[in-house]
C-alpha cells in the first residue's frame, strides 16, 4: 500500500499565508475589531483603579458615580465590539473553509483511481471526513478563540508594560515556566488524543456492530466472544483516557501553579516603586487586576494550542490529496474505430507477481464475449485492463490501433464503461444516481431504462424519480442496488461494455432476464461479460476460459462444448441431470 | 482513588427512568463522588481567596507603605495559588475518575445487553440508534455526573462568598444572593438556543461530510462510467449552501456570545459602583472595594458551572433516557421455558425444559410438511425464497412454532441447547472486524480451521491475504468480494460443528467451478450429520441425499435430484433457472473437470 502524500510544514505554511493574504481586507477587519473590544474591556480595571485613586484623594459621589457608568459603558462596547468582530471572523472562517472543502473534493475526484486503490479507500475517506472537520472546526471555533486571546493577552501586558516599564517586566515572570511546560506538552498531546480518539471510535464500533450482527451473535452463540472483545475495547478508551489523564495532571498542575507568580512579582516591585513615588498606587492595583484578568485568555490560550496543532496536521494531510499527480489528460481523443486487441499482456499489482501472463485477445465491434473461469483467475484484471483503469506492465492493450490508457480518460469513460458487481448506490434521488451517466437523458428514458433491467421496485416508489435514496431513506438491497447500476449503463450507451459480475446480486432467473433485455437494448454493442453463471457464457457469441492467468479455451460455446475440454466438462456437470430426461 | 476498568462486574443498571440511572452511575461509586464534591468545594471556594490577599497586599502592604506586610501577603499569594492548582488538578482528576468509571459502566452494560438479546434487536432498535447511544449518549450521561463535584462546589462558593460580603455589607451580599440566580436565569436559555443553533448547522455540516465520504466510496463506479464533473458541481453548491446557513447561525451566535459576556459583566458594574459609592462615605475600606471586585469577578467561574450544568443535565437526561430504554428491551419470545432475562449464565438449562433427545434425531416442520433425517443432507428448493428462509426460522426456532425434534415440542428445550445443537447460517450472517482466523472460530487450531476453509473452498482468499489467517478484516469484510465473504462464513458455520446445520443459499455468489467444489466437499465434511441447504443450484441439490420441493408453502414432492428432474415439471423449471434450452450432451462425471 502506497499511502497518500501528507503536505510538508512549508507548504502548509505557504498555503496558510495564501488564504490569509486572499482574504486580507476581512482578515484585517477581524483583527481590528477583535483589538478595540479587547481595548474596551481593558478599561474597567483602569477605572476601577481610577476609583481607588480618587477615593484615597477623597472625592464626592457624583464622580464614582460617572467613573462607574464608564465601565458599564464599556462593558457594553466591549460586548458590540466583539460580537461584530465573531460575526466577521465567523463569515470569514466559513468562507475560508467552504473554499477548502470543495477544492479538497474537487481534487479528490480528479485522482487516478489505482492511487486510490493503491493507498486503500480508507486513508481517502478519512481525510475526508475527519481531516476535513478538523481543519474546519479549527478555522471556525479555535483560531477565533486563540486571535481574541492573544490579542487580549498582548493588550493587557501591553496595558501592564504602559504603567510602568518595570512594572512590565515583574508581568512576565510566570512565563519562563509556562513556556516551558508548554512545550513539553505540545509534544506528546496530539498522538495522545488522536490514541484516545480512535479508542472511543473502536469501542462505539463494537458496541454498533454487535448491534448490527445481533443475530449472529445469537446463532454462534458469540455473546461471550463480543463481550470480552468489547471489555477489551473499554480497557484501551481507559488507557487512552489515563494517558491523556496524566498530560493534563504535569500541564494543569504547572500552568496553574505559576499564575500567581506575575501577580507577586508586580506587587513586590509595585511596592518597591511605590517607595520611590515612581507609580501611582492606582496604577499598582490596576496592573495586578490586568494580570487577574489575563489568566481566563491564558487559559484558553492553552487549551486551545493543543486543538490548533491538531488542526494544522489535519490541513496538511487535506492538502497531501493535491499533491497527487491529477490523471492525465490523456494524448489523444480519438481513435480510428472500435476493435478491442490486447497483445502479451501481462499484469502485477504491487506485490510483484505476475496476475496475468501474456493474454492475446481480439474483440471484433459488436461481439459479445463471454469470459469465465474460476476465482482468482484474473478475470476481474483483465477488465480492468480492457477498461482503461490498469496499464499493462507488458504489452499492449488498443482500441482501434490505440493505447486505451492514451485515451483522454473523460472520452475513455464515454466509450468504454466498466460495471462491477460493486453496487454504489449515492446519497440522492433515483433521478441523481442515474443522470450523471447521461446528463441529457429525459424522466421517460430513464423510465425505460429502469424497465429494461427489470426494475419492478421502481414502480412502487411514492415519489418516482425523485425518491431519495440512501441511509435515511429509501435503502436498496444488493440486487436493487446492481439494477440500477445496469440502468445507468442503458443510458450511457457506450459503444464497449464491460461486465465484471454484473448480475451476480439478482437471483439467478432474474440475472438471465435481466442480461437478456440488455443485450436486445445493447445490440450492436461490444459486451465483455464476465460471470459465474454459465448461461452468460452460453448465450455470448465467444467463451474464453480464463485459469491461472492464462486463456485456456477460446470459442463458441458450441466449439468449446464439443472439443470436450475444461469447459465442456463444467457444462456438462450444470446440465448433466438436463440430458438424462431426454435420453 | 482511579476506578478497576474494566470492571469485573458492572452490576445491574436501575433503567426504571433517566434519572435513576444517572442516580445508579453515582450510587456505584459514593466515595469517589464525595471526594469529587469536597475538592470542588475547596477550589472554587479557594478561588475567592487570592481576591482577598491581594486586597490585604494593597491595603497592609502597599497603601500602609509596609514591605514586611506586604512581602507576607506577597508570600501568601503565591502559597494559596499553588494549593489552588493543587486542588484545581485533583478536582480535576477525580471528577475525571468519576465521568470514565460512568462511561465504562454505561459500555459495559449496553455491550451485554447487545450480545445477549439476540435476534430480536434489529428488529427492535435501528442499528443507527446503537450508534448514537454509544457514540454520544454514554458520554453525555457521564457529563451529568460533573454536576456532583463542580455543581455542589459552585452553590457552596457562592454561599461562601455572600457570607464573607456579609461581612463588608449585607447589601452587597443580598445583591449577589439575588444576582447570581438573575444572571444564570437569563443566559442559561440563551446557551440552550446557542445549541440548537449549532446543532442545526452541525446536522447540515454532518449531510455534507456525508456526500464528500459517498463520492469516496464511489470513485470507482465514478472512474467506470464517468459523471465526476456533475459530483464536483453539485458538491459545491451544497457547500455554499452550508456557508450560507454558517453565517445565518454566525449573526445568532456572535450575538448569543456577546451577551453571556456583557450580562455577568454589568453586574459586577452595579457591584462595583454600588461598592464605591460606600467606599466615598467611608462605609468600606479601598482594599474592601478591591476585594469585593475580585470576589465577584471570581463568581464567573461557579456561575459558569451552574449553567454550563443545567444545560448538561438537560441533555443527558434525553441521552440516559435511550440507554435506559435501549437496556430494558427484551429478546423475542420464541416459546417454551428456555429463555431466562438476563441470563447470568448462558449456558445453564431451565429447570421447566423438556429433555431434548439425547443424540442426533429427525426435525420435523408441520407447516410445510418437511422432514429432516437425522444424518442426512437434505436440500430444499423453494419457488420463494421468503418461505425458504421463513422454514430456517422454524426448523432453528427463531419464532415460535410447531416443530418437533425427535418428536419432542422444540420449544420445550431450553433455548440455549436448541442454539448449541441447531445452527441456522443465513447467507448475510454478520462478519465483526477481527483478524481473520478470531472471525472463523475464536481459539481454533489451524489445522481445523485449513480444513473448514478448504471444504468451503476458501482456502486461495487465505492465501491472497497479506498476513493469511492473521489478516485483519473490517466489520461486515468489506475489503473481501461478495463471494469471498460467502465462502467465509460458509466455514465459519462448519467450524462451529453443530449437530444441525441448516444453510440457506449458501453459494448464490460463487462461480460455478468453486460451487461444484463446495458441493463435493460439503457433503464429505458433514457426512453422517444432519445437513440441511436451502438452495436453487442445481450442483448442490445434486449433491443431497434427498431432495425437497418448497411449492407454494408446503413441500410437494420429495426424491432425488435426479428423479425430481424426471418427474416434477415444477422441479425441473425452477433448477434449471429459466433455460429453455436443454442441450443434447451424454451425461458425464463432472469432477472430471476439478482433477
Amino acid at each position: 500500500m502506497t499511502r497518500l502524500p501528507v503536505a510538508d510544514r512549508r507548504t502548509v505554511r505557504r498555503a496558510l499565508r495564501d488564504l490569509i493574504s486572499r482574504h486580507r481586507r476581512a482578515v484585517g477587519i477581524v483583527l481590528a475589531l477583535h483589538s478595540a473590544a479587547a481595548l474596551a474591556g481593558l478599561a474597567p480595571p483602569w477605572l476601577l483603579g481610577t476609583i481607588v485613586d480618587r477615593v484615597t484623594a477623597g472625592t464626592v459621589v457624583a464622580t464614582v458615580d460617572r467613573l462607574a457608568l464608564a465601565i458599564a459603558g464599556c462593558v457594553l462596547v466591549s460586548a458590540l465590539l466583539s460580537r461584530y468582530a465573531q460575526y466577521a471572523g465567523h463569515r470569514f472562517a466559513e468562507r475560508a473553509v467552504a473554499e477548502l472543502r470543495e477544492q479538497f473534493v474537487s481534487r479528490t475526484l480528479g485522482l487516478p483511481v489505482s492511487v486510490v486503490e493503491r493507498a486503500g479507500s480508507g486513508d481517502l475517506a478519512t481525510r475526508s471526513s475527519i481531516d476535513v472537520a478538523t481543519v474546519g472546526t479549527t478555522v471556525r471555533d479555535v483560531v477565533p478563540v486563540i486571535v481574541i486571546a492573544s490579542v487580549q493577552l498582548t493588550l493587557l501586558f501591553g496595558a501592564v508594560f504602559l504603567l510602568h516599564p518595570l512594572l512590565g517586566l515583574a508581568a512576565l515572570a510566570g512565563l519562563p515556566s509556562i513556556v516551558a511546560v508548554t512545550r513539553w506538552y505540545l509534544r506528546r498531546a496530539s498522538s495522545a488524543y488522536l490514541t484516545e480518539g480512535a479508542a472511543a471510535a473502536e469501542l462505539t464500533e463494537t458496541l454498533t456492530t454487535t448491534a448490527e450482527g445481533a443475530r449472529t451473535v445469537e446463532a454462534l452463540r458469540l455473546a461471550d466472544d463480543r463481550i470480552r472483545h468489547g471489555t477489551a475495547r473499554v480497557t484501551g478508551v481507559w488507557q487512552a483516557r489515563r494517558a491523556t489523564l496524566a498530560l493534563r495532571t504535569v500541564f494543569f498542575s504547572a500552568v496553574e501553579a505559576s499564575y500567581p507568580l506575575p501577580i507577586a512579582m508586580v506587587l513586590l516591585v509595585g511596592g518597591y516603586l511605590l517607595a520611590a513615588d515612581r507609580v501611582s498606587l492606582g496604577a499598582v492595583v490596576a496592573a495586578a487586576l490586568y494580570l487577574q484578568q489575563a489568566v481566563d485568555p491564558m487559559d484558553r490560550l492553552l487549551q486551545w494550542t493543543e486543538q490548533a496543532q491538531r488542526g494544522f496536521a489535519s490541513y496538511a494531510r487535506v492538502l497531501g490529496v493535491g499533491l497527487v499527480p491529477p490523471e492525465p489528460p490523456g494524448a489523444t481523443t480519438t481513435s480510428r474505430g472500435e476493435r478491442l486487441v490486447v497483445r502479451t499482456a501481462r499484469f502485477s499489482y504491487a506485490d510483484g507477481h505476475d496476475v496475468l501472463h501474456g493474454i492475446d485477445l481480439e474483440v471484433q465491434p459488436g461481439e459479445r464475449l463471454a469470459v469465465v473461469g474460476p476465482s482468482g483467475a484474473g478475470k476481474s484484471t483483465l477488465a480492468r485492463l480492457l477498461a482503461g483503469i490498469d496499464a499493462p506492465r507488458q504489452g499492449v492493450v488498443s482500441i482501434g490501433g490505440c493505447p486505451v490508457t492514451d485515451l483522454d480518460p473523460a472520452e475513455r469513460r464515454r466509450r468504454i464503461a466498466l460495471v462491477t458487481q460493486e453496487h454504489h448506490v449515492f446519497i440522492g434521488s433515483v433521478r441523481d444516481n442515474l443522470a450523471f451517466a447521461a446528463p441529457d437523458a429525459s424522466d421517460e428514458q430513464m423510465r425505460a431504462a429502469l424497465a429494461t433491467v427489470g426494475a419492478d421496485w421502481y414502480d412502487e416508489l411514492a415519489e418516482g424519480l425523485d425518491t431519495a435514496l440512501g441511509d435515511g431513506a429509501r435503502q436498496l438491497g444488493a440486487a436493487e442496488a446492481q439494477q440500477l447500476a445496469l440502468a445507468r449503463l442503458v443510458l450511457a450507451d457506450p459503444h464497449t461494455l464491460i461486465l465484471d459480475e454484473a448480475t451476480a446480486a439478482l437471483d439467478p432467473s432474474t440475472a438471465r432476464r435481466t442480461e437478456r433485455a440488455l443485450a436486445a437494448v445493447l445490440v450492436g454493442r461490444t459486451v465483455i461479460a464476465i460471470a459465474h453463471r454459465l448461461n452468460t457464457a452460453h448465450d455470448a457469441d465467444r467463451v474464453a476460459v480464463l485459469a491461472d492467468g492464462r486463456i485456456t479455451e477460446i470459442g463458441s460455446h458450441d466449439d468449446l462444448v464439443a472439443a470436450g475440454g475444461a469447459y465442456a466438462a463444467l457444462w456438462r456437470s450444470w446440465h448433466a441431470h438436463a440430458d438424462e430426461r431426454q435420453r | 482513588m482511579p476506578p478497576q476498568i474494566p470492571h469485573a462486574d458492572p452490576g445491574t443498571p436501575d433503567t426504571r427512568g433517566p434519572m435513576r440511572y444517572l442516580w445508579w452511575l453515582v450510587r456505584c461509586q459514593p466515595w469517589r463522588v464525595l471526594r469529587g464534591s469536597l475538592f470542588s468545594m475547596a477550589w472554587m471556594t479557594g478561588l475567592s481567596a487570592q481576591p482577598y490577599l491581594i486586597a490585604h497586599a494593597v491595603d497592609d502592604g502597599l497603601r500602609a507603605r509596609d514591605t514586611r506586610a506586604l512581602t507576607l501577603w506577597v508570600a501568601a499569594v503565591v502559597v494559596a495559588g499553588m494549593a489552588l492548582s493543587y486542588l484545581g488538578i485533583m478536582r480535576h482528576r477525580t471528577m475525571t475518575f468519576i465521568r470514565e468509571d460512568a462511561k465504562a459502566r454505561s459500555a459495559e452494560v449496553l455491550l451485554r445487553q447487545l450480545s445477549r438479546i439476540g435476534a430480536a434487536l434489529p428488529r427492535r432498535s435501528a442499528a443507527g440508534e446503537v450508534a448514537t447511544v454509544g457514540g454520544s449518549d454514554i458520554d453525555w450521561t457521564a457529563q451529568v455526573l460533573t454536576l456532583t463535584g463542580p455543581g455542589v462546589g459552585a452553590i457552596v462558593a457562592c454561599g461562601v462568598i455572600a457570607v464573607v460580603l456579609w461581612s463588608i455589607s449585607p447589601l452587597l451580599a443580598l445583591c449577589v444572593l439575588a444576582g447570581v440566580p438573575a444572571v444564570a436565569l437569563v443566559v442559561g436559555p440563551l446557551l440552550r438556543r446557542l445549541e440548537r443553533a449549532e446543532s442545526i448547522y452541525r446536522k447540515q455540516q454532518g449531510a455534507l461530510t456525508a456526500r464528500s465520504g459517498d463520492i469516496v466510496a464511489g470513485l470507482r463506479v465514478l472512474a467506470g462510467v464517468g459523471g465526476r464533473d456533475l459530483f464536483a458541481r453539485r458538491y459545491a453548491a451544497r457547500s455554499q449552501d452550508l456557508r450560507a446557513e454558517g453565517y445565518r447561525v454566525g449573526a445568532v451566535v456572535s450575538w448569543i456570545d456577546a451577551a453571556t459576556v456583557a450580562i455577568p459583566g454589568l453586574f459586577l458594574a452595579v457591584v462595583v459602583w454600588l461598592t464605591a459609592r460606600m467606599a466615598v462615605t467611608g462605609a468600606v475600606s479601598v482594599g474592601e472595594l478591591v476585594a469585593v471586585y475580585g470576589y465577584v469577578a471570581s463568581l464567573i467561574v461557579p456561575v459558569w458551572f451552574l449553567m454550563e450544568g443545567s444545560h448538561q443535565l438537560i441533555r443527558g437526561r434525553v441521552a440516559a433516557q435511550r440507554i435506559a430504554d435501549l437496556l430494558r428491551l427484551t429478546p423475542d419470545d420464541v416459546g417454551g421455558p428456555g429463555r431466562r432475562w438476563p441470563s447470568a449464565v448462558p449456558d445453564a438449562r431451565h429447570p421447566d425444559a423438556v429433555a431434548a433427545p439425547s443424540g442426533p434425531a429427525d426435525l420435523h416442520d408441520p407447516v410445510t410438511g418437511l422432514t429432516v433425517h437425522a444424518g442426512r443432507l437434505t436440500a430444499v428448493a423453494a419457488d420463494d425464497p421468503a418461505a425458504a428462509v421463513a422454514l430456517a426460522d422454524r426448523l432453528g426456532r427463531y419464532v415460535v412454532s410447531d416443530t418437533t425434534w425427535g418428536g419432542v415440542p422444540l420449544t420445550g428445550v431450553a433455548l440455549d441447547e436448541v442454539r448449541a445443537r441447531i445452527l441456522v447460517a443465513d447467507h448475510d450472517s454478520y462478519l465483526f472486524a477481527g483478524a481473520l482466523r478470531d472471525v472463523l472460530r475464536p481459539g481454533s487450531d489451524d489445522e481445523r480451521l485449513r480444513t473448514a476453509l478448504r471444504t468451503a473452498s476458501a482456502d486461495d482468499i487465505v492465501d491472497a491475504l497479506p498476513a493469511g489467517l492473521d489478516t485483519p478484516l473490517d466489520a461486515r469484510a468489506r475489503t473481501l468480494s461478495g463471494g469471498q465473504r460467502q465462502r467465509v462464513r460458509l466455514a465459519r458455520s462448519l467450524l462451529a460443528e453443530p449437530e444441525v446445520l441448516i444453510l440457506v443459499d449458501p453459494t448464490s455468489a460463487v462461480d460455478a467451478h468453486t460451487e461444484a467444489r463446495i458441493a463435493d466437499r460439503l457433503r464429505t465434511a458433514r457426512a453422517g450429520r444432519t445437513t440441511v441447504v436451502l438452495a436453487t443450484s442445481p450442483l448442490l441439490l445434486g449433491r443431497a441425499d434427498v431432495v425437497a420441493l418448497l411449492s407454494g408453502g408446503r413441500i410437494t414432492a420429495t426424491g432425488t435430484h435426479e428423479g425430481l428432474l424426471e418427474y416434477v415439471p415444477g422441479y425441473r423449471h425452477l433448477v434449471a433457472r429459466g433455460d429453455d434450452d436443454p442441450v443434447a450432451e451424454r451425461p458425464a462425471d463432472a469432477e472430471e473437470a476439478y482433477r
